[in-house]
C-alpha cells in the first residue's frame, strides 16, 4: 500500500496556525464583502464618508507592516544560521513597527472624534471601526506575540510567531484598499 | 528561503504599496473610478500573494498556493463586482 504525502504535509510551519490564518481571512474577508455590500444602499455617503479618511496615514501604515513582516521572516532566516542576536533585534524592531502602526492609527482615531465622528455616525464609520478596531486588537496580540518569540527564541516559536504576524499584514493589505480607497 | 527572494518580495511589496497611492492620486484627478477600482484590488491580490508566497512560506507548497491564489483571486473578483455594482461615481 503507497503511502502518498497529503497536501497537509506541505504546510509550513505550524498547522494550527495556518487553520488560524484560514479562519481569520474567513472573518475579515466576510466583513469587507457586507461592507461592500451595504455600500449598495448608498454610495455616495460611503464615498462621502470615506474622504474623511487619511489615506496618507494608511498607506504609510501599509509600508510600517510590509515592512515589519519582512523583519520578522528575517528574523527567522537569521536564527536558523544560528544568528541569535540578529534575529532578536529584528523581532524587536519588527514589533516596534507594530507599535508605529498603532500610533498612526491611534492618530487618525483621535482626529475622527474631535471631528465628531464615531462608530454610531453612520454604517460606513461603524464598518470602519469595528474592522479597522478589529486589525488594531490583532496588531496589539502581534506585538506581544513577537515580544514573546524575541524572549524565548526557538526557530520554531519565531516561525510560529512570525507566521501570526504574517497573518496580521495579509489581512491589512486586503482591509485598506476596500475601506480607504474604493470610493 | 534563499535571502534574496525574501528582500525582492519586499521590494516589489513596497512598489505595489506605492502604485496603490499613485492610483488613489490619479483618482482625485478625474481618473475613472472603474479602472481605478479594478487597478486597486489587481494591486491588492499581487501583495496578498506575495506574502502568502514569500513571508508565509507557500512557496514550498505549491499545491496549497495554487489553492490560495485561487480563492484570493476570486474573492477579489467578488469585491470588484460589488464595488462595480454600487456605483462609482459621487
Amino acid at each position: 500500500m503507497s503511502t502518498q504525502p497529503s497536501l497537509l504535509d506541505e504546510v509550513p510551519g505550524e498547522l494550527m496556525m495556518w487553520v488560524l490564518i484560514v479562519s481569520e481571512l474567513l472573518v475579515f474577508g466576510a466583513g469587507l464583502a457586507v461592507f461592500l455590500s451595504v455600500r449598495l444602499t448608498d454610495p455616495t455617503m460611503f464615498a462621502e464618508s470615506q474622504d474623511y479618511l487619511h489615506r496618507t496615514g494608511a498607506a504609510l501604515n501599509t509600508i510600517v507592516l510590509v515592512t515589519s513582516g519582512f523583519l520578522a521572516a528575517r528574523a527567522l532566516h537569521w536564527r536558523e544560521t544560528a544568528d541569535r542576536f540578529k534575529a532578536r533585534v529584528a523581532l524587536i524592531a519588527a514589533a516596534a513597527l507594530g507599535a508605529v502602526f498603532l500610533v498612526i492609527k491611534g492618530m487618525e482615531y483621535a482626529d475622527k472624534a474631535a471631528q465628531g465622528i464615531g462608530p454610531e455616525t453612520n454604517a460606513f464609520f461603524t464598518f470602519y471601526y469595528l474592522l479597522t478596531g478589529f486589525h488594531a486588537a490583532h496588531v496589539v496580540a502581534g506585538i506581544v506575540i513577537l515580544m514573546l518569540v524575541a524572549w524565548k527564541d526557538e526557530p520554531r516559536n519565531i516561525e510560529t510567531g512570525a507566521q501570526f504576524w504574517h497573518m496580521v499584514d495579509l489581512v491589512w493589505v486586503l482591509l485598506f484598499p476596500v475601506v480607504y480607497l474604493l470610493g | 528561503m534563499p535571502y534574496d527572494a525574501l528582500t525582492k518580495a519586499w521590494i516589489w511589496l513596497i512598489a505595489l504599496s506605492a502604485g496603490s497611492a499613485v492610483v488613489a492620486m490619479l483618482v482625485a484627478q478625474g481618473m475613472d473610478r472603474r479602472i481605478a477600482g479594478a487597478a486597486i484590488l489587481v494591486l491588492a491580490l499581487l501583495k496578498s500573494r506575495t506574502i502568502l508566497t514569500r513571508y508565509l512560506g507557500l512557496s514550498e507548497a505549491p499545491s496549497l498556493r495554487r489553492g490560495f491564489n485561487l480563492v484570493l483571486t476570486l474573492y477579489c473578483v467578488l469585491l470588484l463586482g460589488l464595488y462595480l455594482i454600487g456605483g462609482t461615481s459621487l
